[in-house]
């Protein structure tokens, strides 16, 4: 059993543990807590429907605040939308959710995982200069910040050390050629999932919600948001 | 029109507001463990969500007017939930036992240092939720903090001095039933007639202090435009002050208490709705926190003055007559809480562009409008003149770049502060109230 056997194998298993039963320790937490009462008659009726129409509506950026957050703005779409490329529509990151979950989906050409990994990459470097020099985010940031940009950043970083060849070519063989290389590919996804629960990362389970709340207490006084 | 004596006597008055205010003794453990205690009790589901979902982007930074109008990134609206957000870390989160590892608990000088975060510096005007990508209510987290501060006794004296005159003699700066009821002469000597203290009325007209000390023509807009639909109304001198100073200050008793005299009052008398004057933080307060003692809902509707004019306009029950001056550019300052936290925003520009006037909208407008930096008791906060000046700015310039003659308001915190920023500046924007606009152009033959 070498290095890629155990990542695969154990850590694999141990990491998916520690990301659902944390994920969902956190929720309950949260949701265990005592909900505000009622509030006063609506101005109009808002219910959950509304409520999820503005939250997701929020994706779209709003006009008229400051325009240097444009770039500011424009960046996380970057590596939200590359990051999603590429974890989902790479062919052995498809294979790999298969051998987990039996679930599989099309993948798309290896020429737009390159380019959205390449758009990320950048991305993620950007984010992080701007939390190196950007006053405000000096100011506010945290070792979540720090941790959760570093382990964000490393699948990419690892996996590139295993697109040498195409993903035609690498799903052919019945075995890895690079087991090294995709181990710790591997392992630093791990390191993520394993963080998952404890940080920031969690927004991608509480967005939703937090959106929603919030449409919800503007919606019902008859608000925009 | 305005007595600019009476003006610079209110603001001579602030500045006497801290040797008014009677702190309560308490150490600094206590203070701790008070605003501690306070911080618990507040952190339910929603406030625990919006704590664990920001994500430190920073974006709300670029909604702020005060980290706008300084660029000091201390006020950074993210910022100011940090201590609720450690608390909330190391004792009721999900991973509690580890975070106590890493986080550090707060201390006093932590509360001190939130004092001029959360009341100097942060109006509550949500703007800032308008661009958080996660959603967050930070103002809803502000305002716990203002009652976490309150308790520890560290709420700022302008604010506590008026708080406990409010709870104590049932006054705000020395104005009681018997002020209210020479306001009410004055308007009658003007010929205008004013029920007071009726048994029985349909409406309830609450008026405040700053109507009742500074802006007459506003409280005699009302009074007049309530006598031409032929509305059964009166003023209670029992419950007449619309500002809670429990609310601003942070103190959610008194809050409660001034809460509980309108309503006693619109109760005694069988009250179908209740008008509150043109004073933003009132219409929250009541309309949206109202609640009867045992929690139901309050059996009356609840109108902000110019959200009740422009509704009687929309109905067709109030016509207005051609303005003498129908080129006249004019703009509109939605007050945050109004507009913003309240809703109020289609009915006073009804009512403007019933004028005839040359109706011009800021950019942004309405629900993302610019706070003018005085509301939710900043503008009584005498070491923050500086900073509200800064955030002033921005709004004056918003108010500049529509061309406008003159900027209407409906809230009067609103309208001190334009009048301090414009006396300061020299600004010739004329400031005027929405309800005094609609007035001078009733067809009652007083204009």
């Amino acid at each position: 059993m070498d290095f890629l056997d155990w990542v695969r194998g154990p850590l694999l298993a141990l990491s998916l543990i520690v990301f659902v039963g944390g994920v969902s320790w956190r929720l309950w937490a949260l949701w265990r807590l005592p909900a505000a009462g009622a509030g006063a008659p609506e101005r109009q009726h808002f219910g959950r429907g509304a409520a999820l129409q503005a939250a997701l509506t929020r994706m779209v950026p709003k006009g008229g605040f400051h325009p240097s957050a444009t770039l500011v703005t424009i960046n996380p779409y970057v590596f939200h939308i590359g990051i999603a490329v590429v974890f989902l529509g790479y062919a052995p990151h498809i294979a790999f959710i298969r051998r987990l979950t039996g679930l599989h989906w099309p993948a798309l050409p290896d020429g737009v995982m390159y380019v959205a990994a390449g758009a990320s990459i950048v991305s993620l470097l950007l984010a992080l200069l701007f939390r190196l020099t950007d006053p405000v985010l000096r100011r506010i940031s945290r070792a979540d910040d720090t941790i959760t940009w570093t382990l964000t950043f490393l699948p990419f970083l690892t996996g590139m050390a295993v697109i040498g060849e195409s993903s035609e070519l690498i799903l052919a063989r019945d075995h890895p050629v690079y087991r090294g290389p995709l181990a710790v590919h591997l392992l630093s996804l791990e390191l993520l999932l394993v963080w998952f629960p404890f940080g920031k990362l969690m927004h991608a389970f509480l967005v939703l919600p937090a959106r929603m709340q919030l449409a919800g207490f503007f919606g019902r006084r008859g608000v925009r948001s | 029109m305005i007595n600019m004596d009476v003006f610079h006597g209110f603001l001579q008055a602030i500045h006497q507001l801290p040797q008014m205010a009677r702190p309560e003794p308490m150490d600094d453990a206590q203070r701790l463990e008070r605003a501690k205690a306070v911080m618990r009790a507040k952190t339910d589901r929603g406030l625990a969500l919006d704590l664990e979902a920001c994500v430190n982007c920073g974006y709300c930074s670029e909604a702020c007017h005060f980290f706008q109008g300084t660029q000091d990134p201390k006020y950074s609206p993210s910022r100011k939930l940090d201590l609720l957000r450690r608390l909330h870390a190391r004792e009721r989160s999900a991973f509690a036992p580890l975070k106590r590892l890493f986080v550090a608990d707060i201390t006093v000088d932590d509360l001190r240092e939130w004092q001029e975060l959360v009341y100097d510096s942060c109006t509550e005007c949500g703007r800032c939720s308008m661009v958080c990508p996660m959603g967050v209510n930070t103002a809803h987290g502000v305002n716990v903090m203002r009652e976490a501060l309150f308790e520890a006794g560290l709420a700022p004296l302008e604010l506590l001095a008026v708080a406990q005159e409010q709870a104590g003699r049932g006054t705000v700066f020395g104005v009681g039933p018997a002020e209210l009821m020479q306001c009410v002469q004055s308007l009658r000597s003007r010929g205008i007639a004013v029920p007071l203290d009726e048994p029985q009325a349909d409406v309830m007209l609450v008026t405040t202090v700053i109507d009742v000390l500074l802006y007459h023509d506003a409280f005699a807009a009302m009074a007049r435009i309530l006598n031409h639909l032929g509305v059964r109304w009166t003023l209670r001198s029992a419950g007449f002050e619309a500002a809670n100073f429990g609310l601003l200050s942070g103190s959610e008793s008194l809050q409660k208490a001034a809460t509980r005299r309108l309503v006693d009052e619109a109760l005694a008398i069988g009250a179908r709705v209740v008008i509150l004057p043109e004073c933003g933080h009132a219409y929250p307060a009541l309309r949206w926190e109202g609640r009867l003692s045992d929690g139901s809902p309050l059996p009356f509707e609840v109108f902000a003055a110019s959200e009740f004019v422009g509704r009687e306009i929309q109905a067709g029950r109030l016509a207005l007559q051609p303005p003498a001056d129908p080129g006249r550019k004019i703009t509109y300052h939605d007050a945050c809480k109004l507009a913003r936290h309240g809703g109020v925003m289609d009915e006073p520009r009804a009512a403007l562009r019933a004028l005839g006037m040359d109706l011009r909208e800021t950019t942004p407008t309405a629900e993302q409008n610019w706070c003018c930096g005085g509301g939710a008791g900043a503008f009584l906060i005498n070491r923050a003149e500086g900073l509200r000046h800064k955030a002033w700015t921005i709004k004056r310039e918003q108010v500049d770049a529509t061309g406008a003659e003159t900027v209407a308001v409906s809230c009067g915190s609103c309208r001190l502060n334009f009048m301090a920023g414009a006396e300061a500046d020299a600004w010739p924007t004329s400031i005027e109230s929405v309800v005094e606009l609609v007035a001078r152009q009733l067809p009652d033959g007083q204009a």
